[in-house]
């Protein structure tokens, strides 16, 4: 191991001197995310490219403008914002996550767009002991000690809604959704409740169809199926390209006359530009929606529309949420706001006031015991837009 | 309602599945007639005809806006991009000499991937929207049922292709040339034209049929990421199914595919993701030597 070359030792020395002077700026900070100016580190990681760019930048966008309208600070402290990409999934998450965990050394994290992203970066929660507040996906999770969500569970909408679809509707449902996790949950969610208070599937076999996922884009062979079903109704989830297809073919369908239910993502965003006439009267279920009569959800849409085009999303609205959870958990974590005391915090909050209406976390799963609405496909001005026609029931667990 | 649908006909409920199968069936025709030329006639494998199909979904979501004109200027844009695009690629396969089919896929299956990597670039990573004329935009019924009015006239104007293309080769000079290439290069040389002329030529045809169906299909098989990787499988599958012996055989295969991906669908949803494979491993099978046969010997 001896250095034979001075160029070698002059490289080493330099390696070294570059390591401990990493290592003395690194130490001179108060400890992880916070500094002596009374701001705190706090990690947004979300998909700014690829397959879920819009809900991603809805999501960077929700958690800025709350910092925007609260002065860029969060529980009374300046945030210093640390953004990163989550891209596609899991493989490109964790290594983002372990530089805004590790490198960065955030306080919190928040944001993620897909739940295989979060089952894969919660091991890295728990080794470097930082909480999440997580604002959209949320995989079923064993352990939820340091992960919380403003966002919901993947079958609450179905459950949410079962119990309408079976006082307005004269007949049997049609259960159709996507081939994955995702589908399977949402369309489960929705059976489970349905078939619990005596509903009927129009299904042949009694069982939800799934369509392989994300090959199909040809609707017409299943809706054959459903006109021959007899079915007075039809509930799905479709989110993404496949809800636009979906929709579209649905309308020219001969099944166009039956009333069509779904998990709100089928109509939220910009997929419903581009569904355009297609999707009008369409029925959905969301924990949100812009219309709602309430003075947050006044002020929120307010300032949305001010920086944007548009209505905001609930991926925009669980974001601004999560803003709002950790601006009352450092509040509340006192004078030395670190990770773990954040954490404990969050569990104390109690009920949230939000633009959705009043919230609060299940102890159970750490995310939201929340009201769910039924929205109506609508001509709002010149666009179409969900707009709210009822309250369903509140779900959590 | 159930009991007149299911007691008195039970054929009725899958007219519509059958009649879609149709319209998909004379798409894949279409997109995937190119190949076939390609491969059959000018013995080149093009890995790179899925992207070609793609150029043409491209330019006609980013083209339509729902009149006729655009849907003309988009089928003129997208035809005359996608030729372009072949003849791009037999310049790229000049130095490989003909029938070395091994260095053409890595160089064709290159060139997709570049071309794909491009296309995002220029277009965005999402699925972009294709608006067809309003006209067509809603739907008709057909014996007592709806069907969506595009995909009914689609069905006419691919039939159309498919006669004006089958009269192109066996009625025209061009046609003859193409043939006589293939059958005997080193006469059509001494005749004057040139092999490299043709294999351009042959390109372009292919490109600009790929590109006609990537601009009619679009709102079928609409442009995205995968758009490319389809449209080149179900190609490859109508290779294997129809072989390279006629027109006919690849019509039918192109028919076959449409069924199995509608009708087969609706007649057994549980397996639907592997009917298409299945069908095309039942055939392989029981007629190994459909690859051999050229499209030459009709």
């Amino acid at each position: 191991m001896s250095l034979t070359t001075p160029g070698r030792s002059r490289a080493l020395t330099a390696t070294v001197l570059a390591l401990v002077l990493g290592v003395s700026t690194a130490c001179g900070d108060d400890g992880p995310g916070t500094s002596a100016g009374g701001s705190i580190k706090i990690g947004l990681l979300a998909s700014l490219s690829g397959t879920y760019q819009a809900v991603g930048t809805e999501i960077r966008d929700g958690f800025q403008l709350y910092l925007d309208t609260h002065d860029g600070k969060l529980g009374g402290r300046q945030v210093d914002l640390v953004v990163a990409d989550e891209g596609n999934g899991a493989q490109t998450a964790v290594p983002a996550a372990t530089k805004l965990l590790k490198q960065d050394r955030v306080s919190a994290l928040t944001g993620i767009v897909g739940g295989g992203s979060v089952a894969g970066v919660t091991p890295l929660l728990n080794e470097t002991k930082v909480p999440l507040v997580g604002s959209n996906g949320r995989p079923e999770l064993k352990d939820v000690s340091r992960v919380w969500h403003t966002s919901y569970l993947s079958d609450e909408p179905g459950a949410a809604i079962a119990q309408h679809v079976r006082d307005n509707v004269k007949g049997s449902v049609y259960a159709i959704g996507p081939d994955y996790q995702g589908g399977w949950d949402e369309l489960r969610g929705f059976t489970d409740a349905f078939g619990k208070i005596g509903g009927k599937l129009a299904n042949a076999d009694g069982k939800t169809t799934f369509t392989p996922f994300p090959a199909t884009t040809n609707f017409t062979p299943y809706f054959a199926r459903i006109k021959a079903s007899g079915a007075a109704a039809v509930y799905t989830f479709y989110a993404g390209s496949a809800a636009v297809d979906f929709v579209k073919q649905y309308a020219q369908s001969e099944i166009k006359d039956i009333p069509l239910y779904a998990a709100g993502f089928l109509t939220e965003g910009g997929v419903l530009n581009a569904q355009g006439e297609a999707a009008r009267d369409i029925y959905s279920v969301l924990n949100y929606s812009p219309d709602l009569d309430n003075a947050e959800n006044r002020a929120f849409v307010a300032a949305w529309k001010a920086k944007h085009d548009g209505s905001p999303t609930t991926y925009a609205l669980a974001s601004y949420d999560a803003a709002a959870v950790l601006d009352r958990a450092i509040g509340a974590a006192g004078s030395d706001p670190t990770p773990e005391a954040i954490n404990a915090a969050i569990g104390q909050l109690g009920q949230i006031a939000s633009p959705r209406g009043t919230w609060q976390f299940s102890t159970a799963t750490h995310s939201p015991v929340q009201k769910w609405y039924l929205r109506q496909v609508r001509q709002d001005g010149r666009a179409l837009s969900n707009t709210v026609v009822g309250d369903l029931a509140t779900v959590g667990r | 309602m159930i009991a007149v649908a299911a007691g008195t006909n039970r054929i009725d409920p899958y007219l519509i599945p059958a009649l879609d199968g149709v319209a998909y069936g004379l798409l894949v025709f279409v997109a995937a007639s190119g190949l076939v030329f390609c491969f059959g006639v000018a013995n080149i494998l093009n890995l790179a005809h899925g992207t070609l199909y793609a150029i043409g979904g491209y330019t006609a979501a980013a083209l339509l806006d729902g009149g006729w004109a655009s849907l003309a200027l988009a089928l003129t844009v997208g035809v005359l991009a996608a030729a372009a695009a072949g003849v791009l690629l037999a310049g790229l396969l000049t130095p490989i000499a003909t029938g070395n089919h091994l260095t053409q896929a890595l160089l064709t299956f290159g060139v997709a991937l570049a071309g794909g990597s491009l296309l995002v670039a220029g277009f965005g990573p999402d699925d972009p929207q294709v608006r067809v004329p309003a006209a067509l935009d809603g739907s008709v019924a057909v014996a007592g049922h709806r069907y969506a009015a595009y995909r009914l006239v689609f069905i006419v104007v691919a039939a159309l292709i498919a006669a004006a293309l089958y009269l192109v080769v066996r009625r025209t000079r061009a046609g003859m040339l193409v043939r006589a290439a293939v059958g005997d290069p080193e006469m059509v040389a001494c005749l004057g034209v040139s092999p490299a002329r043709i294999r351009a030529g042959v390109l372009a045809a292919a490109g600009a049929l790929a590109g006609a169906a990537g601009v009619l299909g679009a709102p079928i098989i609409g442009p995205g990421t995968d758009t490319a990787d389809t449209v080149l499988l179900l190609s490859l599958v109508v290779v294997v199914l129809g072989g390279l012996g006629s027109m006919a055989g690849t019509l039918l295969a192109a028919l076959a595919i449409g069924e199995i991906q509608t009708l087969g669908v609706a007649l057994l949803p549980s397996a639907a993701p592997f009917l298409l494979f299945a069908a095309m491993a039942a055939v392989l099978a029981v007629r190994a030597r459909g690859l051999a046969a050229r499209w030459r010997t009709t």
